[in-house]
């Protein structure tokens, strides 16, 4: 208990030092901001399905793009607020996630990618050719996110602001799941599932709320983004473009923990627009990067750093005194 | 309606020995290496813009389909040896994101040479086979005469030589395998090259028929895992007789329902399929241990 309280007070200075930091932002960098964060946000919802649970979903593209197109027509058509819009867009999509996992997990391990990407193609195709979503052409006229009253930034850093504050929730919300005796039950399935099934743990319910969980804040990023970008077209939902990246994000970040993501998904982005690349490149060197990392270290950079910190970190501090202390006599 | 039938027929067996044709090569990588190779898309769109390069350039067709075949399959060996090999013992999760990233890294290499634009490749056959009920180009049936010639060449590699008792057996038990006296790795490059030079093959003599883009080896190896889920991993006739069967389901749904429901209905018969038998049609259950 006493450290999940100190977990908040950490995140809570965290996301009041970046939104200090936000307000120093022009207008090019608060949008990169919000990108990357938007990013963590998926990145972080996800990494509980295929970092804790184990279970490489392809889908989740299209559940971004249904959270996006849900708050887009609540928003648009039905003149909803975007802070009723966007918790009922991210249940939506929760729910819909809940019927995929609950086709999905009849398959396991590599069936189950082919059976989530086939589902996020499906979404997709419902995408381009649906009169709700406007089709490829795409949908215009999204509501921006409505002001909070007395705070008066230009829209590109308000929008930073707010994804900032997203972010935050997500990371408590995802810490709070992988804590819980669910997460613990996603944790052992991941290892053996056999096992723990076998230890009476519900198999069935950990994997489903695991997806339902990523499918939420899928939902919740992409109502977010509907109503920064105010325009969205189905190229943004895309199976191998978004759904592809939030793999990369996740992998390079470093599987099973949740800074991880967070900081693949920043520095994913941030790179290649300081490096000033165009979408092709960049989508290369995506691949690329996520095949070094997956060859070389699978565990990502939260298992670089945490290796470093296991081996390199005694021997600079601690065990140096120890070694000297407890070194054998030299013998000749 | 009816009229129609024979034509829908034809058209429905040549787009599914595409798809066959996608699949002999997949599967005989998953069933024997395990590997999920999302990249078998991109081995088969390589084949057809080695073709179409060498054509461009001057070169016979035929000339370039062969060239473009065994191009693609050293590409395989180099994707293989690059991408998979060193994570041989990983869980599967990791063959499937390196199979995932190399996918997408050759993609976008083509991209970068050859533009995202589509292209023809221009071929001398040209004829059409007409007759009371239906008319089919040459190049179709080539198609379909050379899936019918490499089914039977796998299926003779597979069963009638010293090198597919040595494929059999690696599928069968890697460990005792090696035991025998199989030297894994080489089984394991032939495999690869063998699948990639497939789909190489496929990829020369599809992307005559229809105009090819960088992005074109997707659609195809889903249809081909679709193929597979249905015909059973690592099963040669189910991935002929799944491929052809899928074309012909596609066809007849585009032509007596809709055509937006091509696609769809695909991957609703893969959702269905695998609610009911996860394991495949013709696919043994595996009990997990």
């Amino acid at each position: 208990m006493r450290q999940r309280w100190k977990e908040w007070v950490v995140t809570c200075l965290i996301l009041c030092i970046s939104l200090l930091g936000a307000r120093y932002c022009n207008d090019y960098w608060a949008y990169v901001g919000t990108l990357a964060a938007l990013r963590a946000i998926m990145a972080v919802g996800y990494d509980v399905l295929l970092g804790y649970t184990g279970f490489l979903s392809m889908a989740h593209g299209t559940l971004f793009g249904i959270g996006a197109y849900a708050c887009a027509i609540l928003t648009a058509n039905y003149h909803w607020s975007f802070w009723v819009a966007m918790p009922v867009a991210s249940a939506l999509t929760a729910a819909i996630g809940a019927m995929v996992g609950a086709v999905s997990f009849r398959a396991t391990g590599f069936y189950f990618a082919v059976l989530t990407l086939g589902i996020g193609l499906i979404g997709f195709q419902i995408f381009t050719v649906s009169s709700a979503t406007g089709g490829v052409q795409g949908f215009v006229g999204i509501p921006p996110l409505p002001r909070i009253a007395g705070l008066d930034a230009p829209p590109q850093r308000y929008a930073l602001y707010v994804t900032l504050v997203m972010l935050a929730i997500t990371y408590l919300a995802a810490s709070a799941f992988v804590r819980s005796p669910l997460g613990g039950a996603c944790k052992a399935l991941r290892e053996d599932t056999t096992l723990a099934r076998s230890l009476g743990i519900r198999v069935g319910l950990a994997r489903m709320s695991a997806f339902t969980f990523s499918s939420f804040f899928a939902g919740a990023a992409g109502a977010l983004f509907a109503s920064i970008s105010s325009f969205i077209a189905p190229e943004s939902f895309s199976v191998m473009g978004v759904g592809f990246d939030v793999v990369v994000f996740v992998i390079v970040g470093g599987m099973g923990t949740l800074w991880g993501p967070m900081l693949g998904a920043a520095l994913l982005t941030f790179i290649p627009e300081l490096l000033r690349v165009a979408r092709t490149f960049s989508l290369l060197g995506y691949g690329i990067v996520l095949l070094v990392f997956i060859i070389f270290a699978p565990k990502g950079i939260a298992g670089l750093v945490s290796a470093a910190t296991l081996t390199k970190l005694p021997r600079m501090f601690g065990r140096r005194h120890h070694a000297e202390r407890n070194a054998p006599p030299s013998t000749p | 309606m009816l009229t129609l039938l024979p034509q829908q027929l034809v058209n429905g067996l040549v787009l599914g020995s595409t798809y066959a044709f996608v699949a002999l090569g997949l599967t005989l990588v998953f069933g024997v290496l395990l590997i999920p190779n999302f990249a078998h898309g991109e081995l088969f769109m390589l084949g057809a813009f080695f073709t179409s390069a060498l054509v461009a350039f001057g070169a016979d067709f035929w000339l370039s389909v062969c060239a473009a075949t065994l191009a693609v399959g050293l590409v395989g060996l180099v994707l293989d040896q690059l991408a998979f090999k060193p994570i041989e013992n990983a869980p599967h999760l990791s063959l499937l994101i390196s199979a995932l990233a190399a996918s997408t890294i050759m993609a976008q290499v083509a991209e970068l040479i050859w533009g995202s634009g589509s292209r023809i490749t221009p071929t001398s056959i040209d004829g059409v086979l007409r007759n009371g009920w239906f008319s089919v180009t040459y190049l179709q049936l080539v198609i379909f005469v050379s899936l019918l010639i490499c089914s039977a060449l796998v299926w003779l590699i597979i069963n009638h030589s010293r090198l597919g008792l040595a494929i059999r057996a690696m599928s069968q038990n890697r460990s005792a395998a090696a035991l025998m006296g199989i030297e894994l790795g080489h089984v394991r490059i032939a495999t690869f090259v063998l699948a990639s030079a497939l789909g190489g093959l496929s990829g020369a003599l599809l992307g005559a028929t229809l105009p090819i883009s960088t992005a074109m080896g997707l659609g195809p190896t889903l249809k081909a895992f679709v193929v597979l889920v249905l015909g059973g991993v690592g099963s040669l006739p189910g991935a002929i007789l799944g491929g052809l069967g899928l074309g012909l389901v596609e066809v007849l749904v585009a032509g007596y329902i809709s055509s937006e429901m091509q696609d769809i209905g695909t991957f609703l018969i893969l959702v269905l399929v695998l609610m009911i038998r996860p394991q495949g049609v013709l696919g043994q259950a595996e009990v997990e241990r």
